[in-house]
């Protein structure tokens, strides 16, 4: 044994303990106080004869037998939650419900981890039931060997897990022109995050021989609508996965059961579910939603195409207008809290303002802070009853990003971009405790060379 | 040897990366708003973590997995390959030869596909529209911006938008009809697009595409169409990845804002909006069509109404996108003439033809999961409201 070493870890241990006992002593110092408080005066009510029959009075769920563990063998929320859910509007419904969209209840999440229940689900055509059994992978194009899967063979491959979120781009992507949604889950439930377990799609090509030429694979779906798009070879050999996994269970049929495609950080559309192929190719598809959606007008009248990450981006989660403050009194301590999240890299901090963005303090990061992935963040306010706040959050990533004003990103992109939008979002603290969607924003005009300017700016 | 081939591959990516990266530091340096950020960007703009002492990142990594060559599953038959080698590349890699016109193509539209994307590709039950009118002309208006609310958007169809006509091909040989998709020949698939440039007014080699012309592979791989330059960043050709790389290098290019890593204390932390920014409120109520309606309430649910199945409800949920407008092809309800042309037959044909669907569009129970009974019922409701 090192006994320097050694020596060192017991002084450490020794400070630890130290640390700790102090902790404890200050703990137990204010306790003290609260005592002598709760002595001298009466920390208890005055009705002392009276009393909520929650507490007072015994309750069915704590005097009879509770269900068998043999009811619901595959375990069911609570039917007192019934009303979490994702959700849908018709504004966005295509064919049916088949080319549509149903959103994640931001305001019920908790943590940065989406139920599998309430992973948001977007699909062209349908969500595709697929037999595992009955189902193939095929790996074609610039590669010496072509490579067929089953299922159980995939799964052979040495597996990795990774936590990231999938968003789809147009999260937030009806808000070009002021806010519409009253909601944090229509404003920003575009997007869940989830615990993915699969292969590095590097794994399975290393046997295969990919030539040279290959600059770009296809990804194709086995639904009805047959989604597929191109991605760049150098993200195939980067992260790229093909996951089976989602959070610890076997991927939802919504998420594309039993495989999908999984290009961390990138447009969900991106990440082609109900996977069956991959084809590989030195020039690009131009795939059916391609060019046709998921590209950003801008007002040169250029479309950004292939716009892969998800840019930095960030909510507050509570309050929202889904959960309000009217239940708080004056001086009540109340916290702050949200998410953020960056498909170019990893949370590295996130600002809050009280004034619809002029200015910032720092928030805390809390949790988990991981590449790709939903990150936490907290900040403790006294609330003052009857006063008007724009709550505003800014997040940055370790890419050098951080979130623009609304202004400063429309001014690039225009208003008719659809997608990839990640200015800043406020949310307005009414005098009640209400909570209202508002933005901050200048009025735009155009210039004679169409550039958009600032209304009454030269 | 096949790891070999990959490593080459990795090394000129990386090779292409280094090389793109002086390129936008020395653009950098040059402009007046400098940055001091260097950090190694991946094609996608974003920085990502690499494989150090065992682990990713966060992620503990066991190295000996992904060193190995691992094998499993076989090649695939040539018919196997062939049965899903459908995917048709701008070049013309994968179009199958074929022919069709769009008076030909007309045909098939009315059948199929007018029922959700209206008369001429109009659009409607909240498909896309195929066309709005000439592609040349639209094409303009691509840099439309509808800043107030009376003025003219941007046109976003085939004609106008598209850069690449087998994107349609491909679109309608994979995944049109939409309820019913991979049912149309080849032949079909040309008539279809001949029908969509006719619409859009699309010229092949200055020859507009009118009822009676023959598109074929090799001319609709002449076709160019209006907005095949209206993209960026440049995907094609050896550079395409490399020309991506160096879009997202630069956050200016999509409206991205920086601020420096190392010296975080240095972005706006007061003043950081335009003065002219005002509060801007939701209009007219926005957009609280919300299925289910949001409640935050824990208690139990609601027991169903036990009076028996709704056909009105059923009716609007599944139906009422095709069988309430004009245009869409499908008998409209409250149409006596055209819903008595059907009940003539006997409602038993009706029921069969709803339930199994029709060649003229109409999907299998309305693409619904309803039970025959239910089906039946709500048939008897749109009969009921069409007398």
């Amino acid at each position: 044994m090192d006994i320097k070493k050694s020596q060192q870890d017991l002084q450490s241990t020794a400070n630890d303990v130290e640390r700790t006992s102090i902790d404890r002593r200050d703990f137990f110092r204010k306790t003290a106080a609260l005592s002598v408080t709760a002595l001298a005066g009466t920390s208890l009510l005055a009705s002392e004869q009276a009393g909520n029959p929650a507490i007072l009075k015994p309750t069915p769920w704590g005097t009879i037998w509770g269900d068998p563990v043999t009811k619901n063998i595959y375990g069911m929320p609570s039917k007192y939650e019934h009303n979490v859910t994702r959700r849908y509007t018709k504004l966005l419904a295509s064919g049916n419900f088949r080319a549509s969209i149903a959103v994640t209840p931001l305001q019920d999440s908790s943590g940065i981890i989406t139920p599998n229940g309430l992973f948001f689900s977007r699909c062209h055509g349908g969500v595709a039931q697929i037999d595992p059994n009955e189902h193939r992978l095929m790996i074609t194009g610039l590669v010496e060997k072509p490579l067929v899967l089953t299922m159980k063979q995939l799964k052979r491959y040495p597996s990795v897990t990774r936590t990231h979120f999938i968003e789809c781009p147009a999260n937030g992507g009806q808000e070009w022109r002021g806010p519409q949604y009253n909601s944090l889950q229509f404003a920003k439930g575009f997007m869940s995050c989830a615990e993915w377990t699969g292969v590095y799609i590097k794994d399975i090509l290393k046997d295969l021989g990919v030539k040279k030429e290959a600059l770009w694979m296809l990804a194709e779906g086995g639904d009805s609508s047959k989604m597929s798009r191109t991605v760049p070879m150098e993200k195939v050999l980067d992260d790229a996965m093909i996951v089976w996994g989602q959070n610890g269970e076997a991927l939802r049929p919504e998420q594309g059961y039993p495989i999908r495609l999984l290009v961390p950080g990138w447009e969900g559309n991106l990440c082609v579910k109900w996977l069956r192929r991959l084809d590989f190719a030195s020039e690009p598809w131009y795939c059916k939603e391609e060019t046709s959606k998921y590209t950003v007008l801008k007002p040169t009248g250029k479309a950004i195409q292939h716009f892969y990450a998800n840019e930095v981006n960030s909510t507050v989660t509570s309050p929202s207008p889904e959960i309000n403050w009217t239940d708080l009194k004056d001086g009540d301590l109340v916290e702050i809290e949200g998410l953020a999240w960056s498909g170019m890299g990893t949370i590295t901090g996130v600002d809050l303002s009280f004034d619809g963005g002029k200015n910032y303090v720092e928030a805390k990061l809390k949790g988990l802070v991981l590449p790709k992935c939903w990150t936490r963040w907290s900040y403790m306010h006294t609330y003052k009853e009857g006063q008007e706040l724009l709550l505003t959050s800014r997040a940055m990533d370790d890419a050098g990003d951080i979130q623009p004003t609304i202004d400063q990103e429309e001014l690039v992109v225009g208003v008719e971009a659809v997608y990839h939008r990640n200015a800043v979002e406020t949310w307005k603290v009414e005098k009640d405790g209400k909570i209202t969607h508002v933005q901050l924003r200048s009025q735009y005009e155009r210039k004679p060379n169409g550039e958009i300017m600032i209304e009454g700016k030269a | 040897m096949m790891f070999k081939l990959n490593k080459k591959l990795l090394i000129s990516v990386s090779a292409a990366a280094v090389l793109s990266l002086g390129l936008s530091a020395c653009m950098e340096s040059a402009s007046p708003e400098k940055s001091s950020i260097q950090i190694k960007k991946d094609i996608d703009g974003g920085v990502s973590d690499t494989l150090a002492n065992d682990k990713i990142g966060p992620y503990y990594v066991n190295t000996n997995a992904h060193k190995v060559d691992v094998k499993y599953g076989r090649a695939p038959t040539k018919a196997e390959y062939d049965a899903w080698n459908t995917d048709v590349m701008p070049d013309g890699t994968g179009l199958p030869k074929g022919q069709g016109t769009a008076d030909e193509g007309s045909d098939i539209y009315d059948a199929k596909c007018t029922m959700c994307h209206g008369d001429f590709g109009s659009g409607g039950g909240g498909y896309p529209a195929l066309s709005k009118g000439n592609a040349y002309d639209l094409h303009k208006t691509l840099t439309n911006q509808r800043l107030k609310p009376d003025e003219d958007g941007p046109v976003r169809v085939f004609g106008s938008y598209w850069p690449q006509v087998t994107t349609l091909w491909s679109y309608i040989k994979d995944a049109m009809p939409h309820p019913d998709t991979g049912t149309l020949t080849d032949d079909q698939v040309y008539s279809l697009v001949a029908f969509i440039l006719n619409a859009n007014e699309i010229k092949i080699k200055g020859v507009e595409v009118d009822d009676d012309y023959v598109l074929n592979r090799k001319r609709l791989l002449e076709i160019v169409m209006p907005n095949r330059h209206g993209f960026e960043p440049n995907i094609d050709g050896p550079n395409g990845p490399d020309n991506v790389r160096k879009f997202y290098a630069n956050p200016k290019n999509f409206g991205g804002q920086t601020y420096d890593v190392k010296n975080p204390a240095s972005r706006c932390m007061t003043n950081c909006q335009k003065p002219t920014a005002k509060v801007v409120y939701i209009q007219n109520g926005g957009i609280n069509d919300f299925h289910p309606p949001l409640s935050n309430v824990k208690d139990l649910p609601k027991k169903k109404a036990s009076h028996g199945f709704d056909a009105k409800k059923a009716y609007t949920t599944n139906c009422a996108m095709c069988h309430a407008t004009d245009g869409m092809g499908a008998p409209v309800m409250g149409d006596k003439a055209a819903w008595a042309v059907y009940t003539a037959k006997g409602m038993d044909k009706v029921y069969a033809n709803g339930i199994k669907g029709t060649n003229a569009g109409m999907p299998p129970k309305g693409g619904s999961d309803l039970s025959d009974t239910n089906f039946k019922s709500v048939v008897d409701y749109i009969i009921s409201k069409s007398k």
